[in-house]
């Protein structure tokens, strides 16, 4: 795992979902206050990219655009079908404002 | 413990041989697939396989080398021959002999089988060989498509093909395409949606011959082709559950809604089982899509190690017709009264199949928002008004939490 930097807390908006590259790696990256979180862009499912979803703040997930499954911010978990596995979710820290991810 | 043999690889038998082992099961687990691939997701075969956009790794999952880790016997390119249901014994294929303390019956279905001369030589797009035998025929260059059936996977094939700059042509004998699974109304607008992507159909036409130039309909006319397609329906595999001598309803295996047939120690799960559901009324219905296939699979997975497990999800499906993505919950019928929410004229609305007053299916197209909705209203067995569900101001989430 490389520890890798993807901008500072204010880059993010409260809520809305970015798509960012990190070494490689395409993130759906959401902010919820002064934390920020990373999952796989890749929707497990099909090809959809997460990132063009909504985030639900009440269920703190990622809801997939093209057949609405939601995952989970924290675990990863799909609540719904179609899809069934877990999305990869990426550790974050925020240290001094600036926004780090290990991919 | 014993052995759990599972009769074919597919959605619902990958399903439940993962589930045994995930939730702890530790007896010995025989998956056998007469097809030569690894199992897969079906779905992707006629949408973003045959145009070479999927992404196989995603397709084709879990990565082979899970089965064995997971200590699952997967024996591929293998059918199971023989059951006896008093011996608990099998035969397969390559002659092997096997005995079983619980059999799943995952058999799927088999493409229906149509007298028109000159049929064998259209492609079929059930199988991943088969899909990818098209995938390497449409990646020439621009092909003329001819596709027979415009059931589901005949217009996706046809709208995938038209957004990567092939031509395509729908045949289909029925006078209103898709208007059994999606009911008239419905159906006329998912086709007008696909008619401009540029996907020309052809209802309530009879195909008389496959031939080199394309296909012969009745009165002569030739539909020019490059390709055919044959994507003319199906039917299920029942032999297996024939010879067993479980009992057979509507089609399908009578199952309970533990998945379990008439016949001790055997389950039937996927696109085979008639299984009864409180979205219908508790009527046995038989559905042929993806979530109820793994959701039988992992059910029959729970019975088999713990003895406990009901299938009670609510049926869902989707269907991706080139950038249009249908999205359904519930159990519509054909004769259903629809409700629109939203502007029908764009692909940014949802059907709403109403039965005696009450909401029973929903078709969202490009209305993720109202998708959630309805799944809450169907999971909190609130039932708003049909004049409420046409209210794009109604906000259905909130009426499902009691708002
Ligand atoms: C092209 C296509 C597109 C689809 N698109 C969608 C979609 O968009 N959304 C959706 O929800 N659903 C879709 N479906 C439906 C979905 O894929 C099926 O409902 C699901 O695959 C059913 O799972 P199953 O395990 O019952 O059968 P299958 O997945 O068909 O698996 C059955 C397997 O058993 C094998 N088999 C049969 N008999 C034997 C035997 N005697 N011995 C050994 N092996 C045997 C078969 O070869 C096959 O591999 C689609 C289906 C197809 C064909
Ligand atoms: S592609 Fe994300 S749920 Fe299907």
């Amino acid at each position: 795992m490389a520890q890798v930097s993807i901008g500072s807390l204010d880059d993010f908006a409260e809520g809305e979902l970015t798509r960012v590259e990190a070494d490689g790696t395409a993130l759906c990256v959401v902010r919820v206050g002064d934390r920020v979180h990373a999952i796989c862009d890749d929707c497990p499912h099909a090809e959809a990219s997460l990132s063009d979803g909504d985030f639900l703040s009440d269920d703190m997930a990622v809801e997939c655009p093209l057949h609405g499954s939601s995952f989970n911010v924290e675990t990863g978990e799909p609540d719904c079908p179609p899809a069934t596995e877990a999305v990869q979710v990426y550790p974050v820290t925020v240290e001094g404002g600036d926004v780090l991810v290990d991919v | 413990m014993g052995i759990a043999l599972i009769a074919g690889a597919g959605m619902a038998g990958r399903a439940c041989a993962l589930t045994l082992r995930r939730i702890g099961w530790d007896g010995e687990i025989v998956l056998v697939g007469d097809e030569s691939t690894h199992p897969y997701d079906r779905p992707p075969l006629s949408k973003s396989v045959i145009v070479g956009t999927a992404d196989m790794d995603k397709v084709v999952k879990p990565a082979p080398e899970t089965y064995a880790q997971d200590r699952i016997d997967l024996r591929l390119g293998t059918r199971v021959e023989a059951v006896d249901a008093a011996a608990r014994t099998a035969t397969l294929s390559d002659g092997t002999a096997l005995a079983w303390d619980a059999l799943v019956l995952a058999t799927g279905c088999a493409p229906r089988r149509l007298p028109i001369p000159g049929l064998e030589r259209a492609h079929r797009i059930t199988r991943m060989d088969e899909a990818l035998a098209l995938q390497a025929l449409l990646a020439e260059g621009p092909r003329r498509l001819a596709i027979i059936g415009g059931g589901f996977i005949g217009m996706e094939a046809a709208t995938a093909a038209v957004a990567h700059g092939h031509s395509a042509t729908v045949l289909e004998a029925a006078p209103e395409p898709m208007s059994r699974p999606l009911g008239r109304e419905v159906a006329a607008h998912v086709l007008r949606w696909a008619e401009a992507r540029g996907v020309d159909i052809r209802a309530g036409v009879a195909v008389e011959a496959v031939t080199d130039a394309g296909v012969v309909l009745a009165g002569g006319e030739v539909v020019p082709a490059d390709i055919v397609v044959a994507a003319v329906g199906q039917a299920p595999r029942l032999e297996l559950a024939e010879a067993l001598g479980c009992a057979i309803t509507d089609g399908g295996v009578r199952v309970d809604a533990g998945l379990r047939t008439s016949v001790d120690g055997v389950w039937a799960v996927g696109d085979i089982a008639a299984f009864p559901s409180r979205w219908a009324d508790e009527e046995r219905i038989r559905v042929e899509h993806a979530a109820v296939a793994i959701g039988h699979g992992q059910v029959a997975a729970e019975q088999i190690a713990l003895g406990e497990g009901l299938f009670e999800d609510l049926p869902t499906f989707w269907s991706d017709q080139g950038d249009l993505t249908l999205n359904v919950v519930g159990v519509p019928r054909p004769d259903d009264e629809i409700v629109w929410r939203g502007d029908t004229q764009t692909p940014a609305c949802t059907a709403f199949y109403v039965r005696d007053g009450r909401m029973r299916a929903a078709l969202s197209v490009g209305d993720m928002k109202t998708l959630r909705g309805v799944r809450k209203l169907f999971a909190a067995g609130v039932e708003p008004p049909p004049a409420m569900l046409a209210d794009p101001a109604a906000d259905l989430a909130a009426l499902a939490a009691g708002g």
